[in-house]
């Protein structure tokens, strides 16, 4: 079937409403904080410090989170492995940035192509492991792998270079990015490979190499009857979520400007898990809504509670799973039409009309 | 006549798909009676729903006068009805014996029923101490119905007992399974329609979750429009 | 056996390559200094196999990946510390126990209660949620006010440290005993019961299915009075209950810390899984997000109660001893003296370290292994870890052996960690290290294969202690002048590589069974 390419792309943008007005409003975030905060649009524009320019900072962080669990999701969610490796992805990109800034004095394009290198080679190295192991063996082997690299690093003879246990420090990132002159410029940039980002998933999963990857997920050995070497596409999603991880750890760097040890550590792979498990398993959304809410209760607990944040932070865990059994995003769809009846059954109820439900009965 | 087990419209699903859209299942006290379809009609899925591994969501399921839906399935199990799953699904890392012995419901059962189990199945006597993953495709459809025996049933569903054996081997099932008719009523799921018509006496036909005909096997099996319309050209 | 070898050569081959490494370490080092470390080894080994052992089990059965299992092994030491440096807190706290656990001994009259209770839909859905909360309200008015002497972690003269390091050097800090003053007595018992009660009645309604319990077993009524009087016991004997644990020989005091630690683990594992894991089987991915989100809870727990520093817990007399005959010769003098080292081989080996807990290891290794193969629950493990479905089919609920795995496998946990403790030490993060390296174990040994836990245990132990014995001594590497001294960041590294190479070779484990 041949459709124009003018009437596809309207159709495109008209399926992705939602996402596309969730850009919109991200895009006008700095100035509605700027308006609420009272400062005026010229002090947001030229990064005067404000309420507007720390919530950018907060936004910028999400937006990494979301950029890093979006890319653990393609792996996990959609193609179906389970990898406990996935804070190395990411932490390559943010120490190979950092070194490269730092200790070689390089630009970025050098740099974004030395990240992009190691990003085929690590995914190469997992893929290695690929053919022999498989579920939770393949969640072991690659948490092996990925600890062996956290001790490297985190090793005293590479300290000249990665800071050892202090973390890599002292990095100087080139003026025009600059988080702390020119961080409104930092944030579009951040929000437009994001949007970027996401196109490109929602691409891929709704190509043929994305629908094998379902399949695989759903069962590997009939995705092979059906004459696919599965191998090949697992590495494919191997490789496009450490391009994408590794450009997080890019992001990462440059934004803090300090790479801590802790980024390459199993806990980071934890937070891509929770960050997806909160959001909804398999859909791209559920990666962003899950960042999104992740990262706000750890601010706000931690700015709250204080010490005993993590306490709390597991007990909404506990009670998230119990309570919105497949997500945020996974629950709303299955439970959508349940809600907007409650919704109708509310909103009747205050204008005093009977909703179609209760006139049923 | 009394019937052992009624089975009245039950509706179950598998996650989200209605398997199972009104089965009506009679089974008269000992007698063999015979599900019958296609692939995918819902014979292994009503064996399932009777037993609550798959847990019907309506319908009854009346076992000797008692409503069963509902409880857990062991609890449905113990009131004395076995199980023979399709594939032969003996537990390949226990020994035979203690294969058998897993189905005690009353410590000691298996030693009272030993001697019977063996006159009905005398390979199994030499291959007690061998762990049930080196047993043979036969043997292990026998230990799989022998271990339904231990226990007290009176009822015993048996899914497709004839799978995947040599004719040999099917002439001896069909005899062990005549000979424990005698005792316990049988509900069988079989593909083959020889081997069925051969052992059953009644007969319920299921076509896309709905129990379509039931009746006598003797009257089915001269009725060749039935069998060409619902079992392919058997 | 030729079939046999042929089979297996690849194992073989991984097989003998190890045992070839080990007596090649072996060359290098003198031969106390091999014994001692072999020692070492075992004893790291026995603790991680107390954790992989149980998590392994509930692998195999409930398909079930217990992230938390770590934090249980802590929490296990922090209990039996607790029991046998603070028996006074152990006494006072356990009338609050009972009483709180006793409504729950009642839950076959809760269902005949609801039958006769006509509720509307609505109510249904409400009621358990109302009862528990007024139950949690109660247990939250009572229990900070209920009397318990206890250690404070703000002020260090009360402090956990303090009194670890009191109770090591063979004193005890004076106590005092909390008596009832910002609540009455029988106000807070009664309290706690009534609390109970309602807590346990809105559970049972929770769970409640279609079908009702027809009649009340005697068994449960005596289980309750029973609850009762031991915790009228336990609150009128409180005082000379504890000048009895006081007064014991610590050898039967910590007998009975252990025992204590591996109860509670047991019974915090049945909770938890009648509870949080039970809804969960059908969604095993969020099982994972369950179990993380109890170990923090965990850990954060821990730190509240007993607070951040590490702290130590002294060895029971019969490992403690020390003087002019020690260190002893011979097991017969070590009887006689209770020294805390043997010299083997002019070595000087901890015999709690590294002789007790590698015996206890054993112990438990063989008595597990009579439970699998042996009895009546075995089998249907077994079974069960094969086709949970046909196990069902055969009238069998498997839903409570399911919980006994659980429990048993948290309490194999706890033990490891009441047994750590005065090997180890006590800190937070004493979990997680040992967590790693059982799942490590499992990986080598074969996910769910018992002889396989072991098996890798004891591998990721003795590579751990002979890296770290050659990071003293060196390594000198062959035709060159070079030693070459492993850092400590490699001891965690070289059992991962191994991991990773056993993977790669044979991607079930060394005995993992074939798919």
């Amino acid at each position: 079937m041949t459709t124009k390419p003018s009437s596809r792309l309207a159709a495109f943008f008209a399926n992705q409403r939602g996402a596309l007005i969730a850009l919109l409003l991200l895009a006008l975030l700095p100035f509605i904080v700027g308006l609420f905060d009272g400062a005026s649009l010229a002090a947001v524009w030229v990064n005067g410090s404000g309420q507007s320019k720390f919530i950018q900072g907060l936004a910028i962080e999400i937006i990494i989170l979301s950029i890093y669990a979006l890319s653990f999701d393609v792996i996990f969610g959609i193609t179906g492995m389970l990898s406990f490796g996935h804070s190395m992805f990411f932490a390559v990109g943010a120490y190979l940035t950092g070194i490269s800034i730092k200790s070689f004095e390089l630009g970025l394009p050098a740099t974004l192509g030395i990240v992009f290198a190691a990003a085929i080679v690590q995914a190469l190295l997992f893929g290695v492991v690929l053919p022999r192991v498989k579920g939770i063996t393949f969640a072991l082997v690659t948490l092996g792998i990925a600890s062996v690299f956290h001790i490297v690093v985190m090793s005293s003879e590479l300290g000249k270079y990665t800071g050892a246990d202090v973390g890599l420090q002292g990095m100087v990132v080139p003026a025009f990015i600059s988080p702390a002159n020119e961080r409104l410029r930092f944030y579009f940039i951040a929000l437009t490979i994001l949007a970027l980002v996401y196109l490109l998933y929602k691409r891929f999963v709704d190509s043929p190499t994305g629908r094998v990857c379902i399949a695989i997920r759903e069962n590997e050995g009939r995705a092979r009857m059906l004459g696919y070497n599965t191998f090949y596409f697992k590495l494919a999603a191997l490789t496009l979520s450490s391009f994408t991880a590794a450009l997080a750890g890019m992001m990462h760097a440059l934004y803090q400007p300090i790479v801590s040890p802790n980024v390459a550590g199993m806990g980071f792979t934890v937070t891509a898990l929770l960050i997806v498990l909160i959001g909804g398993v398999g859909s791209l959304e559920g990666a962003l809504v899950g960042a999104l809410v992740y990262r706000l209760l750890d601010f706000g607990l931690r700015r709250y509670i204080g010490e005993s944040a993590s306490f709390i932070n597991g007990a909404i865990y506990v009670v998230f799973v119990l309570f919105v059994p497949y997500g945020i995003v996974g629950t709303w769809r299955l439970k959508s039409f349940q809600i907007k009846q409650g919704w109708a059954r509310m909103t009747g109820w205050l204008t005093g009309k009977p909703s179609s439900e209760d006139s049923a009965r | 006549m009394e019937h052992i087990l009624e089975v009245q419209n039950i509706h179950t699903f598998i996650g989200q798909y209605h398997i199972l859209q009104g089965v009506d299942v009679r089974v008269p006290k000992g007698s063999i009676t015979a599900l019958l379809g296609r692939n995918g009609a819902g014979k292994t899925t009503t064996l399932k729903s009777i037993l609550g591994l798959t847990p019907p969501r309506e319908g009854k399921v009346i076992f000797e006068g008692r409503e069963v839906r509902g409880m857990k399935s062991f609890d449905i199990a113990a009131q004395g009805i076995g199980f023979v799953p399709e594939h032969r699904a003996i537990f390949r890392d226990l020994t035979v014996e203690e294969n058998l012995k897993i189905a005690e419901r009353v410590k000691g059962e298996y030693l009272r029923k030993r001697d019977f189990i063996f006159n009905l199945f005398p390979d199994l006597s030499r291959l007690i101490a061998l762990s049930g993953a080196s047993l043979s495709g036969g043997q292990q459809q026998m230990l799989a119905i022998a271990r339904a025996l231990v226990a007290d049933n009176r009822l015993l569903l048996i899914d497709e007992p004839s799978e995947g054996l040599a004719p040999v081997i099917i002439e001896h099932m069909m005899a062990a399974i005549r000979q424990l008719s005698q005792d316990s009523t049988v509900v069988l799921v079989e593909q083959n329609f020889l081997v069925a018509s051969q052992l059953a006496e009644n007969y319920v036909i299921i076509e896309e979750g709905h129990s379509v005909k039931a009746g006598a096997m003797k009257d089915l099996v001269n009725d060749k429009a039935t069998i060409h319309r619902y079992l392919g050209a058997a | 056996m030729n079939t046999f070898l042929r089979k297996n050569l690849v194992l073989t081959i991984t097989l003998s390559v190890i045992v070839g490494l080990f007596a090649a370490a072996a060359q290098g080092m003198e031969s106390k200094d091999f014994v001692i470390t072999l020692l070492r080894g075992l004893s790291v080994g026995s603790l991680t196999f107390l954790v992989a052992s149980g998590f392994s089990l509930i692998f195999g059965l409930l398909d079930v990946l217990n992230l938390a299992h770590g934090t249980l092994f802590m929490i296990g030491a922090y209990i039996g510390w607790t029991v046998f440096v603070r028996p006074d807190t152990f006494v006072d706290l356990l009338t609050p126990f009972i009483l709180t656990v006793s409504g729950f001994a009642l839950r076959d009259v809760y269902p005949l209660l609801s039958d006769r209770i006509r509720l509307g839909l609505r109510m249904r859905r409400i009621l358990p949620w109302a009862l528990i909360l007024v139950s949690v309200i109660l247990f939250s008015v009572i229990l900070p006010r209920y009397p318990i002497s206890i250690w404070s972690v703000e002020n260090y003269g009360q402090s956990p440290v303090t009194f670890a390091f009191m109770a090591d050097q063979a004193t005890r800090l004076p106590t005092v005993n909390a008596a009832f003053e910002e609540i009455a007595a029988p106000l807070a018992l009664g309290g706690l019961l009534l609390a109970s009660l309602i807590g346990a009645f809105g559970i049972s309604l929770l769970g409640q299915t279609v079908q009702s319990a027809s009649r009340i077993s005697w068994k449960n009524l005596v289980g309750f009075i029973l609850l009762l009087i031991v915790a009228g016991l336990t609150f009128i004997f409180n005082e000379s209950l504890t000048g009895f644990l006081l007064g014991i020989n610590s050898n039967w005091l910590f007998l009975i810390s252990v025992l204590v630690a591996v109860a509670c683990g047991v019974g915090l594992g049945a909770l938890m899984e009648a509870t949080l894991i039970r809804p969960l089987y059908s969604r095993p991915i969020y099982q994972l997000m369950l179990t993380l989100g109890m170990s923090a809870i965990g850990i954060e727990m821990v730190r509240a109660v007993w607070g951040r520093p590490e702290f130590v817990m002294p060895k029971p007399a019969l490992f403690n001893g020390s003087g002019d005959s020690c260190p002893a010769v011979t097991f017969a003098d070590w009887w006689n003296h209770h020294c805390s080292t043997i010299l083997l081989l002019d070595g000087r080996v901890r015999i709690y370290n590294e002789i007790f807990i590698p015996i206890i290891g054993l112990i438990v290794l063989i008595s597990i292994w009579i439970l699998l193969q042996r009895t009546r629950l075995g089998m249907i493990i077994r079974a069960g870890v094969q086709d949970r479905e046909m196990v069902e089919a055969l009238g069998i609920n498997v839903q409570r052996v399911f919980t006994m795995v659980f429990a048993l496998g948290v309490g194999l946990a706890a033990l490891g960690g009441a047994l750590a403790a005065p090997s180890m030490g006590l800190s937070n993060g004493m979990g997680e290290s040992l967590f790693l390296n059982a799942l490590i174990a499992l990986a080598i040994g074969g996910l769910t294969n018992y002889p396989g836990a072991a098996l890798g245990s004891v591998l990721v132990g003795l590579i751990q202690q002979f890296i770290i014995k050659y990071g003293q001594i060196g390594i000198a590497i062959p035709f060159t002048d070079i030693v070459f001294k492993p850092t400590p960041p490699l001891v965690p590294a070289s059992t991962v590589l191994m991991m990773v190479i056993i993977l790669l070779i044979l991607p079930n484990g060394l005995l993992g069974k074939k798919e």
